[in-house]
């Protein structure tokens, strides 16, 4: 009886665990979708952000934009022009963390580019920019 | 009853102890670490937090084993410019993935979030000023 029970425990434990470890720590997800980032067509201004951005990101975190940095147009996806910087690291979390560059469409930050991903990850509510135009000429990253 | 409880702090604090890197510190073998070749980046990976000392994970690298998640240890590996993705595996495998240009220095410190039977590595990409910092004290590990 005793031997009865404790293969019951082990059948139902062993299952479990293994669901829970498959997925109860791999729920958040970054949303994205397979974007082609276009080098040759016509790029989008270089620009200085004046102020800081506070990004809210699905999941609870969070990200900001640093004030002054200075981002360079590397290409287009559909979903607006692509930028890069240097001057602070970028990142997209969720349950993994991925690299990023911003995506700008009619001044505003409507999501982030993946260039390891090579997809699009939107932003719930695009969020409008302060920023100042580059009058140097435009140096491409990529 | 105080027996059992010498022994298991024992234990414990030998886990602890064992558990650590113990090679030199990455301020006394800086100057001696070759610069990284003018075709290549550098990804430090380093780990400052001593909690859960005993999980100790493998470090992919696209997928090859580079190196261990050793508490207060540091390893560096170069590689030619590309996709990165940095793997750790507890229960459940977390991934950092990034880009390298040549002659970058990219910092990836592996930190420790909680889990359910066991606490989860997961590797963060850090600013270049906060991973020169904090890598200061650890130790070297090695590769593999």
């Amino acid at each position: 009886m005793r031997k009865m029970i404790l293969a019951v425990a082990v059948a139902t434990t062993v299952p479990f665990m293994l669901s829970m470890s498959g997925c109860a720590f791999d729920v958040i997800h970054v949303e994205q979708t397979t974007a082609k980032l276009e080098t040759s067509s016509a790029c989008g201004q270089d620009f200085r952000l004046v102020e800081a951005v506070e990004i809210r990101l699905t999941g609870g975190y969070s990200r900001s934009l640093k004030k002054d940095t200075r981002w360079n147009c590397v290409g287009t996806i559909e979903q607006g022009h692509v930028y890069r910087t240097k001057d602070q690291i970028l990142t997209v979390e969720a349950s993994n963390i991925y690299e990023a560059y911003i995506v700008i469409s009619d001044n505003k930050l409507v999501g982030f580019y993946l260039p390891v991903e090579h997809s699009f990850s939107p932003l719930k509510d695009p969020l409008p920019l302060t920023i100042e135009k580059s009058t140097q000429s435009k140096t491409k990253d990529e | 009853m105080r027996m059992a409880i010498k022994s298991f702090a024992t234990i414990l604090f030998t886990l602890f102890i064992v558990g650590c890197a113990s090679g030199p510190k990455y301020s006394e073998i800086s100057p001696s670490i070759s610069e990284v070749t003018p075709d290549k980046g550098r990804i430090y990976i380093y780990r400052t937090a001593l909690l859960g000392a005993a999980i100790q994970p493998e470090v992919k690298l696209n997928g090859e084993v580079v190196g261990k998640a050793v508490p207060n240890g540091f390893f560096y590996v170069d590689r030619k410019p590309g996709d990165y993705k940095i793997t750790t595996s507890t229960e459940v495998d977390r991934h950092l993935s990034l880009l390298l240009d040549k002659g970058e220095t990219r910092y990836v410190r592996l930190n420790i979030g909680m889990g359910f039977f066991v606490g989860h590595v997961y590797p963060e990409l850090v600013e270049k000023d906060v991973g020169e910092k904090e890598i200061q004290k650890c130790s070297y590990s090695g590769n593999k």
